[in-house]
């Protein structure tokens, strides 16, 4: 077992962001407003924590009791059920499916800024006193009664109105979308040598009980897709995804997205064949619209989280309220995009989440909070504290993290490279919170020469330092897209999904990792 | 079913009972519970403690020919039954695979009944002011290092569980687990004169508490590695010498044992494809997989579908002798299944440690770190950012970061030219110090 491993269970600060799966750059997928309505996945129809977790009000607020039986300031309760499916299409067949269901409850007990946490996945009043006593260990103190009465939070927007919820739909409304991309993949090139495909989709209900009294309910769906290719040629091989994902329904897969995916996932295998690995050293990098956001959630993001800065350990962490970019430089942390997979209309302790600026005019405006960094910042939480499940305490995190569109266009930003690179597709990234060092990792791409895209290029890791590098951000296009893939962001052993968007930018300088000095 | 109630093997051996009575063919349960408590600690105090006691139920389901896998953490009596009808209902939906069976019971035969020794009592006993002392005593030994006031933030961290296990399969396996670990780290935070704030960490992980590195040494440790950080730079680009330490070297042998799971190989995945036999390293690759190592963080009996555990050759003299298989995909490849996952590995060591290893290396760069990066399973390409120290006439000089190394693994495995004697205690994969020539680095 590697200390990964052990941390992926849920040990010490560990600050990485591992991005999901692969993903594109295709155009803006924004769902418009308003949505179909009224299906049995909105906010609207309520959770009925009663029947669905079995708990009582009574038994809330019992535990809560015993939450504060050491003088804790605060304390919160998350109650989470989801049921995640997953089916896999491989040799033309789908011929595997995967159910995970989570039912639990996870007690928190905060005292300044010290966490007390436990969580069980008996809801009986027995278990749930236990772990909420094992939880109110971080505090010694009096006793603090908890709340009396409680009252529903309704006043929370609706980010994801399904036509229907995924527990309404039938595996036999899924199979006919993977067998159709599996023969439309292998239609498309008679290169193709093996597919295969993933769709996953998730049903899930929060209920936050706090120590003011509030209850605040949510359902939370989310949908992925996966289409992965490898492709034959002259003896050599090549492999590539595409895959999409949002907090939707099954009519996220549109024909339109479908065929998109077909065309992405096999143009970007079979273009490696005609693709190299860069020169190494330092040159301009142009960053493709879409999914070259990871270039903000590693270079900037993390380190925005205000729990790195309230430690001090950030490199952020004296440069509020400084100016760190080009005025044209406009970055946001979004929980409202609807139907995105970093959207939420509640964060894991029940706050609804805003359109928070983390760069306004080039200048650092604001961390991303959670309620303990918030209160120790005596501020507003954004909307930031997030966890992967009831298993764990909530973290400042991400949601959507993407720059505003600038003042250039895409096509002068070429013209302006005489050698350098583009990149267009990337797979994973990561940040050394610290020393502000970070890495993404291009998997499609094409070598500028002379202010225009040449020869292809492929799996080349970009290595820079955050700050460093967002000064060196010295174009901006108009042409700002959110990507539509699935990444998942993972800080101290949790994932939590999230989304990212850009528009082309010109980064004047930064080390590309490739071969060939 | 209630975990905390009934014993696991009864658990499993009901839960396969029910899926065959709702419909499944074949069935096999795994039943799982286990505790973890862990204390974090930070800048003098207590910051976080935590405590989780999880327990689950994993089905594999074979229905007319149909196979699904679920699980469930909600196992009160009527969601269980219910779970279990709607599951066999979804497996239906699929499509036949003839390949999908359990395995065959004569891969159960022959389970060794060593004792690997992976419970220790004295995890039951530890009590908080225990967790707590050693975080503290990290966080003080991590600061004694510091004589220039260099150190920002030290969060050090200790922690403990308990897992138990039984899997129980229809055509006849039965057999469960039981092991501890311990796990202990410091991470530091230093202030550099440049406004950078570099962190390092050091950990131990063992399945004894008497095997943990104890705290004095590991904080020691943990506070040097963040000083040594201080002023590091990015060299030039060049190919060079690269040797990478003991602990950082994991990262390597993953990229190469993730291409060689049956997975990857039959579904045209793997670089390593049509290599069986053939000369894919240097001499000095020379590793297998060892499952009965007493107090083994990898250590088993039987693998995760039931196989009974076996020492198997990986590879012999740079040769590649073994795929990892697992009984589904050794039935698309018409070949004999091993196992599905890699348990210790066993490496043929040198005989020498880093330092000698540094002092015969002369010029090139020591690896301590990799940051991101990625590789291409299918072709070996891959690039990976790293930190880690100049070597300069044989010893260690200054740190360097925001660097990279790229490159195709069936290059850089024949390039592995010096393999030391100092495997790494820390990980189930056990890696000593590897030195390779010839390794293109970017940078300036």
């Amino acid at each position: 077992m590697t200390r990964r491993d052990f941390v992926g269970y849920g040990t010490t600060a560990l600050a990485a962001a591992g991005a999901g799966q692969l993903l594109g750059c295709a155009t803006a997928q924004r769902a418009g407003p308003g949505g179909p309505g009224g299906g049995s996945d909105g906010p609207s129809s309520s959770i009925g924590y009663f029947a669905r977790f079995g708990v009582t009000e009574t038994l809330i607020r019992e535990t809560l009791a015993a939450a504060l039986s050491r003088g804790g300031d605060y304390s919160d309760l998350f109650f989470q059920h989801r049921v995640s499916t997953a089916m896999a299409l491989e040799d033309g067949a789908v011929n595997k499916a995967f159910t995970t269901v989570e039912l639990g409850v996870g007690v928190r007990v905060v005292k300044g800024d010290q966490t007390g946490y436990a969580f069980t996945e008996e809801l009986t009043l027995e278990a749930m006193r236990s772990a909420a006593r094992t939880a109110a260990a971080i505090a010694d103190g009096p006793s603090r009664p908890g709340p009396q009465s409680f009252h529903v939070y309704k006043d929370i927007p609706q980010r994801y109105v399904l036509k229907a919820g995924w527990d309404a739909v039938r595996p036999e409304q899924k199979l006919p979308i993977l067998e159709g991309l599996n023969a439309a993949a292998f239609k498309s090139d008679p290169r193709i040598s093996k597919v295969t495909l993933s769709f996953s989709d998730e049903y899930g209900a929060v209920l936050v009980a706090d120590s003011n009294g509030r209850l605040v309910e949510d359902v939370q769906p989310m949908t992925s897709l996966y289409l992965s290719c490898v492709a034959e040629q002259n003896g050599k091989r090549e492999q590539n995804t595409y895959g999409v994902a949002g907090r939707a329904g099954l009519e996220f897969y549109s024909p339109e997205r479908l065929d998109r995916m077909v065309r992405e996932a096999v143009g970007r295998t079979t273009i490696l064949f005609e693709a190299t690995q860069p020169p190494a050293g330092e040159m301009p990098v142009v960053l493709a619209a879409g999914s070259s956001g990871i270039l903000l959630h590693e270079a900037i993001g993390h380190g925005m989280e205000a729990d790195f800065n309230r430690k001090g350990t950030s490199i952020y962490a004296d440069k509020l309220n400084k100016p760190i970019a080009h005025p044209f430089v406009n970055i946001v942390d979004d929980g409202t995009n609807e139907y995105a997979r970093g959207a939420i209309n509640v964060d894991d302790e029940g706050n609804v989440p805003d359109k928070t600026m983390l760069v306004e005019n080039g200048v650092l405006t604001t961390y991303l909070h959670d309620s303990i960094s918030a209160k120790h910042y005596k501020v507003k939480p954004t909307g930031n504290g997030r966890r992967e499940s009831y298993r764990h305490a909530p973290l400042p995190r991400m949601r959507s993290t993407y720059m505003l569109p600038g003042p250039h266009k895409r096509d002068e930003i070429i013209a302006s490279v005489k050698k350098g690179i583009y990149c267009s597709n990337f797979s994973n990234g990561q940040v050394n919170i610290g020393a502000g060092d970070f890495t993404f990792y291009v998997k499609n791409g094409y070598l500028i020469e002379d202010g225009k895209l040449t020869r292809p290029i492929k799996d080349v890791n970009i290595i820079g330092n955050g700050p460093k590098v967002l000064e060196k951000v010295d174009m901006v296009a108009d042409d700002l897209v959110i990507d539509e893939g699935g990444w998942t962001c993972g800080k101290d052993g949790q994932g939590v999904p999230v989304s990212q968007g850009i528009p082309t930018v010109r980064v004047a300088s930064i080390t590309v990792g490739g071969r060939n000095a | 079913m209630s975990t905390t109630n009934t014993n696991l093997a009864d658990a499993a051996r009901s839960a396969v009972a029910l899926a065959r009575e709702k419909g499944a063919n074949e069935a096999s349960a795994t039943v799982g519970r286990s505790r973890q408590v862990e204390v974090q600690w930070r800048d003098g105090r207590l910051e976080k403690v935590s405590e989780a006691t999880t327990r689950g139920l994993s089905l594999q389901l074979y229905v007319d020919g149909r196979y699904s896998a679920v699980s469930t953490s909600d196992l009160r009596p009527e969601a269980l039954e219910r779970f279990i009808s709607d599951s066999i209902a979804m497996t239906r939906a699929l499509a036949r695979d003839e390949y999908r069976r359990l395995p065959d019971p004569e891969l159960y035969e022959g389970r060794s009944l060593i004792d690997l020794s992976l419970e220790d009592p004295r995890q039951e006993k530890l009590t908080a002011d225990e967790r707590q002392r050693f975080a503290r005593e990290l966080e003080e030994a991590a600061r004694s290092v510091d004589t220039k006031g260099a150190i920002l933030s030290v969060t050090t961290g200790f922690g403990d569980s308990h897992r138990e296990m039984y899997r129980v399969s229809s055509n006849g396996f039965e057999g469960g687990s039981r092991g501890t670990q311990f796990f202990a780290s410091a991470d530091v935070s230093a202030k550099d004169s440049d406004g950078r704030r570099p962190e390092e960490s050091d950990f131990s992980v063992a399945r004894f508490f008497e095997d943990l590195t104890d705290a004095a040494t590991l904080g020691r440790r943990a506070g040097e590695r963040a000083l040594g950080r201080l002023g590091s730079t990015k060299g030039a680009s060049a190919v060079l010498p690269m040797a990478v330490d003991n602990r950082a070297a994991g990262r390597l042998v993953s990229m190469l044992l993730g291409p060689m799971s049956g997975a990857s190989i039959q579904q045209k995945r793997s670089f390593l494809d049509g290599k069986l036999g053939q000369q894919v390293g240097s001499e000095l690759l020379a590793l297998s997989d060892e499952p009965h190592v007493k107090r083994g963080l990898g250590s088993r009996l039987f693998d995760g579908e039931g196989i009974t555990a076996r020492p198997l050759p990986l590879f012999e003299g740079g040769t590649l002798r073994s795929y990892f298989i697992d009984s589904y995909y050794g039935r698309k490849l018409k070949a004999r299944p091993t196992t599905g996952s890699a348990s210790n590995l066993a490496w043929k060591l040198g005989t020498k440690g880093q330092p000698e290893l540094l002092a015969d290396l002369k010029e090139g760069i020591l690896v301590t770190g990799f940051l991101g990066g990625n590789s291409n399973g299918v072709t070996g390409d891959f690039s990976l950012g790293v930190q880690g120290f100049r070597v300069r006439g044989g010893k260690l000089a200054e740190p360097i970061g925001e660097m990279n190394i790229a490159g195709n693994q069936l290059d850089l495995w024949k390039r592995l030219v010096a393999v030391g004697n100092d495997p790494f205690p820390n990980s189930a994969m056990r890696t000593p110090t590897l030195v390779f020539e010839g390794v293109q680095f970017a940078g300036m």
